[in-house]
């Protein structure tokens, strides 16, 4: 970047990468530094009664880590990690898996009406996730439910979509269904980037469509995968539309069934801003460290395996 | 979605806000018409103020539908806390204790001397605490039952006078029509609860000399808990969450037979079960003791004007008029909502029934014996919102999971004052 030793435009060129980044420096230091470096603040902050009024008045003062220890401390907030990891076992694996295979299947030489199945399938990711969620609570809600109708004609009685036991299922789907589009065009792209050649040789060999995937594509898709991969856990710890859109139509849904769900309501119907963003500052810890974690051990498996 | 929309929202009326009080600021601006922010949802708002608009050619009030007492509650905090909250905002009385001691009210009694008398004492305690007033009420709720008078027909059953009439209805009905129930039990009703438990005597928050006592698991309340946990044991209501499309399908088909709630319930109706025009009446709420007439008010609004509002008289004067002028609650009536005001009240006797119920023809006879019945006035605690939201949850698990109502109204009772201490307030008890 910088110009060549000596020379009069040295001084000059020294400048120009300063100016070059600035733009997105200032971006960066006022739409993330900055907010972040709020949020942090205002969780040491606490709101406390003091004097005046006719029941006193709630003052900001300094708590130090009072909010941490007391998000820390709240069995409610783990459980929501707890439930976030049992939809995260059902959407994430489910979103990959069929983002894969439906990318492999378009990619395939043989088959038909590509185009269409590419927009088709791609279509859900169009749809705002408040509009997901709405619409699949009204197939999940058993006098509304197409699906409920027919067990019921069946004789088999409704089906216990928002129950107990069918609502993790049922918020993945929303998720799965809105999110398999999405990363099959990733996938698919990477595909795409693979030479014709490598699957070409493998067939001369006598591998078979299968094979050919298994041994060939996939391996060569991985960085594709790890990314997506990437996404759909980040994705998965930041679950705050699709639960809060369903909560009204069942009792399965508390105010606190996922983190997020938790700040928002300490938030905003609390009056609790600093809480909040103590809660915010260990979320977004705990993202970081979980996609770094991630990153290191695919890349050492990804490397390991190409090898 | 919705913090970025409530975000929006605040963003926005900042930047309106800010418009106007550039303008106060110069002497010169002060002949010119003040511009008024005012945040409020429901039927008749848009009307009332386009009336007042007119009658005020000094003032213009620029409404806002700020969506339901809880999401404008949580909007107004967020706003007070930005220093840009609108001029006057709607805020239910539950929500009041809490947004006074956020510190978002003005105390407007200077300005009110001339309205206290247009509203009845409980009325007007229900926005004024020792001697500050914090908001001019604009509608009430004393409680009913609201029943689907042409289904009750068909089944042959009468509106029960008492709880136990109550449930021996809801057991006929279950025999008459197994597809249907008498009525549900919804485990998110916040308000709904408190009602019915205050008009068992419960007393939900007190406070003398700055201690508070709480008394959400008291033994009113947990006797009312007993009672629906029966019900619910026995199949003899629905538990499960109201308004929903589930829900509003039940009562379309005829499956939901009655709603204890409160006079604003018939428009509620209204919005979801339009076909049923007619065929719905109000009866006076069930009593615990035979003879009794007493009720609590199930939610309300009235109008507050906010601290941090630059036009605090102008504001005092568009509150004082939408609630106590005539063309303001003729409006109100015509929409179905039960005025605050004495006169808008006496003026029922002259209006035609909301349309759910146009076929009672002593509608409003049966609303002014609810209203003039009703237990002076719920003390409210400053952190319902935490109460509603710990109940809220507590209701629903234990509904979901088949555990005693009790309790989860103790876990509730346990949140609020472990709440209230770690605020700094002084709580009775454990």
């Amino acid at each position: 970047m910088t110009g060549g030793p000596g020379g009069p435009g040295a001084r000059r060129g020294a400048r120009a990468p300063y100016l070059f980044v600035a733009p997105a420096v200032l971006l960066f230091v006022a739409f993330l530094a900055v907010p972040i470096g709020y949020a942090v603040y205002l969780s040491a902050r606490g709101l406390r009664l003091t004097g005046g009024g006719v029941f006193g008045t709630r003052e900001e003062v300094f708590v130090g880590l009072d909010n941490y220890v007391k998000t820390l401390t709240d069995p409610e907030f783990f459980a929501g990690f707890g439930r976030l990891a049992l939809y995260g076992l059902i959407s994430v694996p489910l979103t990959l898996g069929l983002a894969l295979l439906f990318a492999l299947l378009i990619d395939h030489a043989g088959s038909r009406a590509r185009r269409f199945s590419r927009t088709a399938i791609f279509l859900p990711y169009a749809v705002p996730g408040v509009t997901a969620s709405l619409l699949w609570g009204f197939m999940y809600l058993p006098s509304t439910s197409p699906f409920s109708y027919l067990t019921r004609e069946l004789g088999l009685g409704e089906i216990p979509f928002l129950g107990a036991g069918g609502i993790y299922p049922s918020v993945a789907n929303v998720a799965v269904w809105g999110g398999v589009g999405f990363n099959m065009i990733i996938i698919f792209t990477s595909l795409r980037g693979i030479p014709a050649e490598l699957s070409d040789a493998a067939r001369i060999d006598g591998a078979s469509e299968w094979r050919i995937a298994w041994h060939v594509k996939i391996p060569l898709v991985t960085p594709a995968l790890v990314l997506t991969g990437l996404f759909a856990l980040i994705g998965t710890l930041q679950v705050y539309g699709e639960p809060t859109t369903l909560r009204p139509m069942t009792p399965e849904i508390s105010q606190v069934w996922v983190p997020l769900m938790q700040i928002y309501r300490d938030a905003f119907l609390r009056d609790d801003l600093p809480l909040a963003s103590a809660a915010s500052v260990i979320l977004a810890a705990g993202t970081l460290l979980v996609s770094v974690v991630l990153l290191k051990v695919t890349q050492r498996r990804a490397s390991g395996g190409m090898g | 979605m919705r913090i970025i929309a409530a975000l929006g929202m605040v963003a926005l009326l900042a930047a309106c806000s800010s418009g106007t009080t550039d303008g106060a600021g110069t002497p010169a601006a002060d002949a010119g018409p003040v511009t008024l922010q005012y945040w409020c949802w429901g039927q008749p708002t848009k009307d009332k103020v386009e009336a007042f608009n007119k009658a005020h050619p000094d003032i213009r009030v620029q409404h806002t539908d700020t969506g339901g007492g809880t999401d404008t509650a949580a909007k107004l905090l967020t706003a007070s806390r930005a220093g840009n909250a609108p001029d006057v905002a709607c805020v239910e009385y539950q929500t009041l204790p809490a947004m006074i001691v956020a510190g978002a009210l003005a105390d407007i009694s200077a300005h009110t001397a001339d309205v206290k008398d247009a509203f009845s004492p409980e009325v007007w305690s229900l926005t004024s605490f020792d001697g500050a007033v914090y908001g001019i009420p604009q509608d009430v709720g004393p409680m009913v039952l609201v029943y689907n008078r042409a289904r009750f027909g068909e089944l042959g059953i009468e509106p029960p006078a008492t709880w136990e009439d109550f449930a021996k209805t809801a057991a006929e009905v279950r025999k008459k029509d197994p597809g249907a129930y008498l009525a549900t039990f919804a485990p998110a009703e916040f308000g709904n609860f408190a009602g019915l438990a205050q008009q068992a005597g419960a007393s939900w928050w007190t406070v003398r000399d700055t201690t508070w006592t709480v008394g959400i698991a008291d033994p009113a309340s947990l006797e009312v808990a007993a009672y629906w946990q029966n019900l619910i044991d026995e199949d003899l209501v629905k538990a499960e969450p109201l308004l929903t499309p589930e829900w509003n399908n039940q009562l379309n088909k005829g499956k939901i037979l009655s709603w204890p709630s409160a006079l604003w319930g018939p428009s509620v109706l209204y919005g979801i079960a339009e076909k049923q025009a007619g065929d719905w009446a109000i009866a006076p709420l069930p009593q615990w003791t035979p003879g009794d007439e007493r009720v609590a008010f199930q939610g309300g609004t009235a109008l507050t004007v906010t601290k941090n509002s630059k036009h605090a008289q102008a504001a005092a004067t568009f509150a004082k008029w939408m609630n106590t002028d005539k063309a303001a609650y003729d409006i109100q009536i015509a929409k179905g909502e039960y005025p605050a005001s004495l006169a808008g009240q006496r003026a029922t006797g002259e209006s035609e029934p909301p349309p759910l119920v146009a076929g009672q023809k002593d509608y409003w006879q049966v609303a002014t014996k609810a209203a003039q019945s009703t237990i002076p006035h719920l003390s409210w605690g400053p952190n319902v919102s935490t109460a509603q939201s710990a109940f809220q949850d507590a209701m629903s698990a234990a509904v979901r999971d088949k555990t005693p109502l009790a309790e989860a109204l103790k876990k509730t009772q346990q949140a609020v004052v472990d709440d209230m201490k770690s605020t700094g307030f002084k709580v009775a008890g454990p």
